[in-house]
This record gives structure tokens, C-alpha cells and sequence, in this order.
């Protein structure tokens, strides 16, 4: 159940998009974080969809990986859709009952809202999750901040905390589901029962993923230290990075996929 | 320099705080010497909480000792200035290996430590793709370490480790998670290593096979070293090893039962390899008159009981039915037995457990469960409650599905969630307490404040109180030292004495093979072949062609008959026992019997 989450787990297909340098994958992500946020026609946005659609193609995303991405935020994009319609009262009234008043600003609205999730969680899996290994994201931000060290950031710790918290993720969502198991064998029931009883069965599952994650961490610290870890000071890399041609061509490329879209939307406006 | 490590007399605590903000220090390390050789490789033996761990961390300047000192390669781990010299070539493979894996991808793992050290490129490649060839996982490279098996994990822990190229490798409890495959694999490597790169191994175990391929032993007790020796040396010693919480390899178990038994006390050098200690038995049978032998030792078949449970045509598929775990299983199980599922890894053992008490639902087949008075069954949703409540079922490593501030509560809350009235939870409780050995102070303690073995009774226990019929048992023993493997099958044991069913899975050959009526080997997503231990390892061809391991005993004893028929023609042996005692006094009555022409009895 748990293990099918692909939130934050790495997909090699051995891409195009796999080999750009992590950098130039951070701060494209910026600027289609920023770009998807900028439009709001339906043209814009169906071809930032399109644009979007090939990076998934171009990154040899197999369907499965792409529907797991997007199920768990199913929920969220809900709530928000349904926020926004009963939030927002201009614009004309398409059909009403009692105090649940739907205009067409409000429709509008709310589908762009929730078309705009999916796209950033999208962007973020093919640009970021799916396509970089957690080490190298961490990599690529450690370099992309080394400048804050000036102003004494710990740069290089936060980085490493990081990669370390990503590369766990799927270890603990198999615990996670162990322990969910196990306390189903005493009896216990996850998926019937009020809400507020669900909420308070998950104690049971909790503690005891956090008690292990506290002896994880020890242990973990203590292997560290055995490789001899001290910190950024000195430290090597067995894949240095290093901007090529191929990167500012991706670059190039990519820039002009969220650009594009950009602009239509100033022009249809 | 002949000697990598000297500890003179050194000390070292922990400190805890108690809930009343008590310091309370104890001591893990008391005043322990040992030297170790270069290029040796050495095993440090003790009961868990003995100061192994501790000892190792000294070594590796993970800690520093309190008094008396540890000196390695010459350096005394307190000087500040040196001690990175020392952890650069000391390396260290842990028990979890989950828990040592700091990279996502297996080759960014492997690097993780020469980075550390500054290496640069291309050395530090080389170094990596070296280290992933020498212990065989080079094609792993580019996989996600989360993805990999228990045995490659560990695998990509000791790459890790050269890639460091210490001088010398610090094995703590690193096979004690691993299956028997798994482990001779891992083993294997450490031996390969230790030839080719002139590495001193020190290796922390609770697995007495591993330890006789050591050459230097030491033994720790309450944080001094109690015993110190080669292999044979220390193995000679039955007493005292059993004092020290520890046991014998199984083929110096037999070799010295069957010496005590004709009453003569053995050589360290007759017990060095297998080899000797079959031609020790033979020196042993043909000087010994073994006229006379106790007279065989009745044992009363076990009636079968009723059928209590059957697995009927099961099938489970992963994957939208791409990858087959589970392929037509059919088994049945009767009550009041012992039934042991063994397999490799991944042969789909866990699932099938899972499908006994409906955490599983079947996807095809059905699993049918027979009560006094009606027949459950598990693709009945409205079974499934009763179905859970009647089979209990205790995962790997239970101690990990402990949240509850006391034991007491851990235990009752199946029977809340059972709708069970106070009173009968309380009788409920204690039984089961009772039943696992826990006794009433550990009640009202935190489950975090136990020890290990003790949380892994605690969560048998909160399954034992629900009062399954069948009670199914996954690795029960798994990661316990030999003090708590016995414990454990002891308490298995009562239970079935009791009444209770069970269904154990395990790795362990030997275990199965001593404590079950049955076993049943699964291979593949399929029943390979259901039998008594007896018949089942009798036949060695087909246990090669099912990938099962013959138990230790077993396969020792089929030697030594082996070479006692070439000693004494017309011999006849019985079918093979269940423990090393029976089988040493089945082995001389057969021999008294050949010899004496059938006259000779008690």
C-alpha cells in the first residue's frame, strides 16, 4: 500500500534528463516553478501542460511511475478545488442551494488552482525526484549556496541532512508498513471507525516508527563517523560536476518550454 | 610491530538517566587486556551485553576509554592529534544494514568514505570500482541501495569499507541478520579479502560456526576477556563455554558427546577442522570398547492431530499480477504440531504467513481455518476478524511494534481492541507474561527501558494473550545470542506442550530440523516438498535440487557414518536424530551393535 509512494524515490531510465547537471535541474525548477505560477489562460496552460507532458516522455517516465506521482496529491487538489469554488462569490452565479453559491470566477479559478498543483508536482518528480538522485540534488544545492558560507550558513551540513533524509524515505515507509501490518495482526483496524478514532489509532504505528527512527539515526551517526566523516573540509567527490555543452543546450531548451508559455499568456491577456 | 591492538586494562561506561534524573553508570568495559595480531583473524565471542560492541568501538576510536588504555598500529586512541590515522585504516561493517548505508545509489555509497578521506579522481574511481568487484556486486552499481537484499546490503557495507583500504575490519554482528546463503556468501568474501589485501579481521559474532574459522578466540564476559585461544582450544572447554552463555560448533558438539560417552577427554588438536574431529570419532570407536551403549531411547511417535488449517490452492502476485510470490500453494496443518517453512529469501515464506490470518486476502485458492464448531475462511470478509483473532502471528524482529507506556498495556491491546471486559484482561495478561517468562515487574515497566530479548517476549506476549489456536512465527530466534535462541525455542516448547499450533518460519536449518515435526520447504512460490526432519534431510540429492541446506548436524553426522562404515564393515545406522546427544548415542549403539555381532547391550 505504502510502497507504491513514489515521493521522493529515484527512477533511472538513464535519460537525457537524468544526465543534465543537477544545477541547471535546481534552477530550471525554479523557473517553472515561477512560470506555472505566472499563467492563467487555458491556452497557456494547456501548453505548459504539453511541455510538461514531454519532459515526462523525454525523461522515459513509464505511465505507472507518473500515475503514482500524481495519486497522492489526488486529495489535496480536491480540497483545494473545492475551497476555491466555495470561497469565491463574484463573477456570475452558474447554480446555487442554501448558502453554496458556484460562480464561473470561482470554477474558473479553482481549475486553474488545481491544474497548477499537478503541474508543480509534476515539474518537481521529472525536473527534481525521479530524475536526480537525492545526492546530487544535495550536491547541486550545496554548490548553488556555497556563496552563504560567508555569512557562516552551514551550507554543507544542511545539504547532507538532506540527502540523508531523502535516502531514507523509502526505508521508512517499508517500517512504516511493517508496523502497520504487525498491529493489524493484534487487532488493530486502520481503515474503519470515525475519523478522530483512525487519528488516534496512528499512535500505534508512531511511536514506534519514531522510537526506530531514533536508533536509526544513532546508528547511522555512528557508521558515519566510523567512514570518518568531518564535515564538508576536504572532502572529494566520485562525480564532480561540471557544466558541459550538452547542459546549456538542456538549459536552453528548457528555459524556452517555460517561456513560451509565459508569453502566450501576456498576449492572449 | 607484531600486534595491531593492545588493551591494558581498559574501562569504559555508559551513563543513563533515570526518569528521576539519576545518573546511573554502567560499566561496559572492566579492566580488559588482549593483544591481536597482525593479519590474524580473530573473533570476539560473549552473551549479548558482555561489552563486544563497546570493545569495538574503543578500537575504532568511536569511544575513548575511561581508564587503562587501548593502543592501535602503536597509537594510543587518546592522543587527539593521531586518532584520525587510526579510524582511517580501521574499518568497521555494523549488524543493521540498513542503518549503514549513507549513499542512494550503491557506487555513491562505496565513495562516501574515501571522500571522506580527500581522495581524489581518478583514484578514488578506481578505488570504488574496485571495491564493488572484489566483493562481486560491480553490476550493482548504478542500483539504489534501498532496493537491494539483505545479503547485497551487507555486501555493499564491507565495499564501503575497503574502498577505505583499512588495515584492519571490524565485523560487528555483521551476519547476524542474514540468512544462511547470505551469510556463507558474506563470509566467503571476508575470507577472500583477508587473503588478498593483508587485512587483520576482527569479527564480533553469536554464530560458532563463524567462529571456528577464526584463528584466535577471545571470550567476554561482564567486560573482561574470560577465555582466550584458538578455536579448538576454547572449544574443547564444554563447560565453560556453556557457562559463558555460548555453545559449540555442531561438529565439535557431536565429537565430544561421543567422547564423553565412551568416557575419554579429547585433544585441542583433535577438534581443529571437521576432518579431525571425524578421524578423532573414528580413533575414538575403534580404540574404545564400545561393547556396550545405552539402550536406544524410546520415542513415541506424536499422534497427529486434527487438521486445523489449510492452505488451499493459493495464489498472490505483486505487481498487477507481474511478478508471482505465491504459485497454487496447497498445506495443511494439524493440530498440536510444530511445522517449520523454511526457504531461501524471497522465496515467498512471508507472504505465505501473511495469508494465514488474513493480513493477506487471497487473491485466488483460499486459506481455510477448521474451529470446533465452524470453518473459517479467509476470502470471507466477515471471517477475517475471527480469523486474526484465532491465528496469531508475530513478524521479524516484533520487539519493533512496541508503543505502549508499559508492558502490561503492550500486552492488552489486542484484548481492547478485542472488546474484552478489565478483569479478563488483567488474567489475560499475566497468562501470557507467564508464558514468555516476563514476570511482574517487567509489567509496569517501559518497553523501551527492556532488553532486547525481553521486547521480543514482550511482543510475543501482547500476540499470546489474544489465546490464538495457531500461533505462526516469523524468525523467532533472529539476531539472539545462543543463551536467547534457547530461551526462545524453550518457550515454543510449553506452548506446544500446551496445546497452542505452531507455524514457525526459519532460515535456520538446525532449528527447524530440532524443534519441528514438520517442515515445509517452499521454493519459488511453490511447496517443494512437506516431511518429518528425518526423512526430509535423509535424502542429500534432493535437498541440492530444492537449494536447501542439510542441517549442520545432519551433514557432519552423514560423514562420520560415512567414514565409520569403511571402519567397520556391516554396520547399521539408524535413522538421524534430533539433537547432538541422541545422535551420538544412536552412532556408538549402532557400532556396539556391528561389533559386538548384536550382543552387546546395557
Amino acid at each position: 500500500m505504502l510502497k507504491d509512494i513514489s515521493l521522493g524515490k529515484f527512477v533511472d531510465t538513464g535519460s537525457a534528463l537524468h544526465r543534465i547537471d543537477p544545477r541547471v535541474k535546481v534552477i530550471m525548477y525554479a523557473v517553472y516553478l515561477v512560470a506555472i505560477f505566472m499563467i492563467s489562460s487555458p491556452a497557456a496552460l494547456a501548453l505548459m501542460g504539453i511541455v510538461i507532458i514531454l519532459q515526462l516522455l523525454v525523461a522515459k517516465m513509464p505511465p505507472k511511475v507518473v500515475k503514482s506521482t500524481v495519486t497522492p496529491i489526488i486529495p489535496l487538489t480536491i480540497f483545494i478545488f473545492i475551497l476555491n469554488i466555495l470561497t469565491i462569490k463574484t463573477g456570475d452565479v452558474l447554480w446555487h442551494k442554501g448558502f453554496i453559491r458556484i460562480t464561473d470566477h470561482g470554477l474558473n479559478k479553482a481549475i486553474i488552482m488545481s491544474v497548477r498543483l499537478i503541474y508543480l508536482i509534476l515539474s518537481t518528480s521529472v525536473m527534481l525526484t525521479l530524475t536526480t538522485t537525492p545526492l546530487k540534488i544535495a550536491d547541486a544545492l550545496e554548490k548553488l549556496f556555497a556563496p552563504l558560507k560567508i555569512f557562516k550558513v552551514p551550507v554543507h551540513e544542511m545539504a547532507m541532512m538532506m540527502s540523508i533524509a531523502l535516502r531514507f524515505i523509502p526505508t521508512l515507509i517499508e517500517e512504516t508498513d511493517k508496523i502497520m501490518k504487525a498491529q493489524i495482526a493484534r487487532g488493530a483496524d486502520y481503515d474503519t471507525g470515525s475519523f478522530l478514532n483512525r487519528v488516534k489509532g496512528y499512535v500505534s504505528v508512531l511511536v514506534p516508527l519514531f522510537v526506530s527512527s531514533f536508533k536509526r539515526a544513532d546508528e547511522l551517526a555512528v557508521a558515519m563517523d566510523a567512514r570518518c566523516y568531518r564535515g564538508g573540509e576536504g572532502r572529494t567527490k566520485l562525480n564532480p560536476l561540471h557544466i558541459v555543452r550538452f547542459d546549456i543546450l538542456a538549459a536552453t531548451l528548457l528555459v524556452v518550454g517555460a517561456v513560451v508559455p509565459v508569453v502566450l499568456d501576456q498576449v492572449i491577456r | 610491530m607484531d600486534n595491531v591492538v593492545i588493551a591494558q586494562k581498559a574501562e569504559f561506561s555508559y551513563t543513563s538517566v533515570m526518569a528521576d534524573g539519576l545518573k546511573v553508570a554502567r560499566k561496559a568495559i572492566d579492566g580488559l587486556s588482549l593483544e591481536i595480531r597482525k593479519g590474524s583473524y580473530t573473533a570476539i565471542l560473549g552473551p549479548n551485553g558482555s561489552g563486544k560492541s563497546t570493545l569495538a568501538k574503543l578500537i575504532n576510536v568511536l569511544e575513548i576509554p575511561e581508564a587503562g588504555s587501548v593502543t592501535v598500529f602503536g597509537v594510543d586512541t587518546r592522543d587527539e592529534d593521531e586518532f584520525w590515522e587510526i579510524r582511517e585504516n580501521c574499518a568497521c561493517v555494523f549488524q543493521n544494514p540498513d542503518n549503514q548505508i549513507v549513499g542512494t545509489i550503491v557506487e555513491e555509497d562505496v565513495a562516501f568514505g574515501p571522500e571522506n578521506l580527500g581522495i581524489p579522481n581518478p583514484e578514488l574511481r578506481n578505488r570504488v570500482d574496485n571495491a564493488l568487484k572484489d566483493v562481486g556486486i560491480f553490476e550493482l552499481a548504478k542500483r539504489q541501495a534501498a532496493s537491494l537484499s539483505g545479503g547485497q546490503k551487507q555486501k555493499l557495507a564491507i565495499a564501503g569499507a575497503l574502498a577505505m583500504q583499512p588495515s584492519i575490519l571490524i565485523l560487528d554482528e555483521s551476519t547476524a541478520m542474514l540468512d544462511p546463503n547470505s551469510r556463507d556468501e558474506f563470509l566467503d568474501v571476508v575470507d577472500k579479502m583477508r587473503r588478498t589485501k593483508d587485512l587483520t579481521v576482527i569479527t564480533i559474532t553469536h554464530d560458532m560456526s563463524e567462529a571456528a574459522r577464526c584463528d584466535d578466540i577471545f571470550v567476554i564476559e561482564n567486560g573482561k576477556v574470560s577465555m582466550h585461544g584458538s578455536p579448538s582450544e576454547i572449544f574443547s572447554d564444554d563447560y565453560r563455554i556453556t557457562a559463558a552463555g555460548l555453545e559449540l560448533p555442531t561438529h565439535i558438539k557431536l565429537t565430544s558427546e561421543i567422547a564423553k560417552s565412551v568416557g575419554v577427554r579429547l585433544k585441542p588438536e583433535q577438534l581443529e577442522s571437521e576432518d579431525s574431529c571425524v578421524k578423532a570419532i573414528c580413533d575414538l570407536i575403534s580404540k574404545a570398547h564400545v561393547t556396550s551403549a545405552a539402550a536406544p531411547r524410546q520415542e513415541t511417535p506424536r499422534q497427529r492431530g486434527r487438521k486445523i488449517l489449510s492452505v488451499e490452492g493459493l495464489d498472490y502476485s505483486y505487481d498487477d499480477g507481474k511478478t508471482k510470490a505465491l504459485d497454487s500453494i496447497n498445506l495443511d496443518i494439524y493440530e498440536g504440531e510444530v511445522l517449520a517453512i523454511v526457504g531461501k529469501s524471497g522465496c515467498g515464506k512471508t507472504t505465505l504467513i501473511s495469508h494465514l490470518n488474513a493480513i493477506f486476502r487471497p487473491q485466488k485458492g483460499d486459506v481455510k481455518l477448521f474451529l470446533e464448531d465452524r470453518t473459517l475462511s479467509a476470502s470471507d470478509k466477515k471471517d477475517v476478524k475471527a480469523m486474526r483473532e484465532n491465528v496469531g502471528l508475530v513478524f521479524q524482529y516484533p520487539e519493533y511494534q512496541l508503543f505502549e507506556e508499559t508492558v502490561f498495556k503492550d500486552i492488552a491491546y489486542g484484548l481492547r481492541k478485542m472488546g474484552l471486559s478489565e478483569s479478563e484482561q488483567r488474567t489475560r495478561v499475566h497468562e501470557a507474561a507467564k508464558a514468555v517468562g516476563l514476570t511482574e515487574t517487567h509489567l509496569v515497566k517501559s518497553p523501551f527501558d527492556m532488553s532486547g530479548g525481553q521486547k521480543r517476549r514482550a511482543a510475543m506476549a501482547g500476540v499470546l494473550a489474544m489465546r490464538p489456536k495457531i500461533l505462526v512465527l516469523d524468525e523467532p530466534a533472529a539476531g539472539l545470542d545462543p543463551r536467547g535462541r534457547k530461551n526462545m525455542f524453550g518457550i515454543i516448547e510449553n506452548l506446544r506442550r500446551e496445546g497452542t499450533t505452531v507455524v514457525l518460519v526459519s532460515h535456520n536449518m538446525d532449528e527447524a530440523a530440532a524443534y519441528a515435526d514438520r517442515i515445509c520447504c517452499i521454493g519459488g512460490g511453490k511447496v517443494l516438498a512437506v516431511d518429518t526432519p528425518e526423512k526430509l534431510f535423509a535424502d542429500e540429492d534432493k535437498l541440492k535440487e530444492m537449494q536447501i541446506a542439510c542441517p549442520k548436524l545432519f551433514a557432519f553426522s552423514n560423514r562420520v557414518k560415512c567414514a565409520l562404515r569403511g571402519l567397520i564393515p556391516g554396520v547399521e545406522f539408524e535413522s538421524p536424530r534430533k539433537s547432538a546427544e541422541d545422535e551420538a548415542e544412536s552412532i556408538l549403539r549402532a557400532c556396539a551393535a556391528a561389533v559386538g555381532g548384536g550382543t552387546g547391550n546395557a
